[in-house]
């Protein structure tokens, strides 16, 4: 539920796989867009990763409401007609917690590819 | 391109709340982004009803109350409050039921009289007691399908926070 697979067109990662990095990419695409609305954050992960991930509204509004319980995310709203659009962007603390979560992220991969002995590609 | 009306969008709304969407940023966030993708894929002369029925159903895995489970689970973690499985909150019960008329035995045999040797009547008393929380957590233990319903197999119990026992349907592997 946490993230949804594509088709059988594009190569596909299991969940388990990509349970817990929900938050860091979201928090990563706050911190490059500034603002943005649920909708519009899921067709951001799928045009950036061509399709391979598709974040579930299931997993993506929980994860909205729960940054901001904690206060790393701010909201504005937008009235359109008779429904609100609310717009997500990092706070103060979301943007320090943003860069812990990538450099955790990014020593965690490295530890992966030392572990697995994964040769990186040759440009 | 699809035009939603107010009835339509009033319609999505009393649907979401009717399926569980208690907070009213959950629902206006689900309802923007149902809105979005009813504008953008739906044919001008579709069929708002069956598409909308479609839609939302992609949105869960059993039931839409699940979205709210799992912030509150999100929440609930990053807080520090007491998250338990099923087996742990029947032993939490077991502990909390039983538990006192054992310590009242174990304090009758160590203080009152030292030794093995309890009066019939307290034996009794303690029989007694404690025989209907023991038959209730020997049928919670037993037919565990039963109590689907209350405390779904794969359910979280959290324990504080505004309500004081919450059963979060959701299952935290997936």
């Amino acid at each position: 539920m946490y993230i949804r697979n594509t088709n059988s067109f594009t190569m596909t990662y299991s969940p388990e796989l990509l349970k817990g990095t929900l938050k860091t990419i979201v928090m990563k695409l706050l911190a490059d867009n500034k603002k943005m609305y649920g909708y519009e954050i899921t067709q951001k992960v799928k045009e950036l990763t061509r399709d391979k991930i598709q974040i579930t509204e299931g997993a993506l509004y929980p994860t909205l409401h729960a940054l901001e319980a904690d206060g790393l995310v701010t909201t504005e709203v937008e009235y359109i007609g008779k429904r609100v659009r609310k717009y997500y962007s990092l706070s103060p603390a979301g943007k320090a917690a943003t860069r812990e979560k990538l450099k955790e992220m990014t020593n965690f991969m490295d530890t992966m590819i030392a572990l697995l002995e994964i040769k990186p590609k040759m440009a | 391109m699809y035009q939603l009306n107010d009835q339509q969008i009033d319609l999505i709304l009393t649907d979401l709340h009717q399926r569980g969407i208690e907070t009213e940023s959950m629902r206006m966030n689900l309802l923007d982004h149902i809105c979005i993708l009813i504008e953008n894929h739906l044919e001008e002369d579709g069929d708002f009803v069956k598409f909308y029925s479609t839609t939302i159903r992609s949105f869960y895995k059993e039931e839409l109350r699940e979205l709210e489970d799992e912030a509150r689970l999100l929440m609930a973690l990053d807080k520090g409050r007491l998250l338990l499985s099923r087996n742990q909150f029947f032993l939490l019960l077991f502990t909390l039921l039983i538990g006192p008329f054992i310590t009242y035995d174990l304090v009758w045999m160590v203080q009152v009289s030292p030794g093995w040797f309890i009066p019939a009547e307290i034996w009794v008393s303690t029989i007694v007691f404690a025989l209907y929380p023991l038959l209730v957590l020997l049928v919670l233990y037993l037919t565990p399908d039963r109590f689907d319903p209350l405390i779904p197999h794969k359910a979280k119990i959290l324990l504080g926070g505004r309500s004081l026992i919450r059963v979060l349907a959701v299952d935290t592997v997936r």
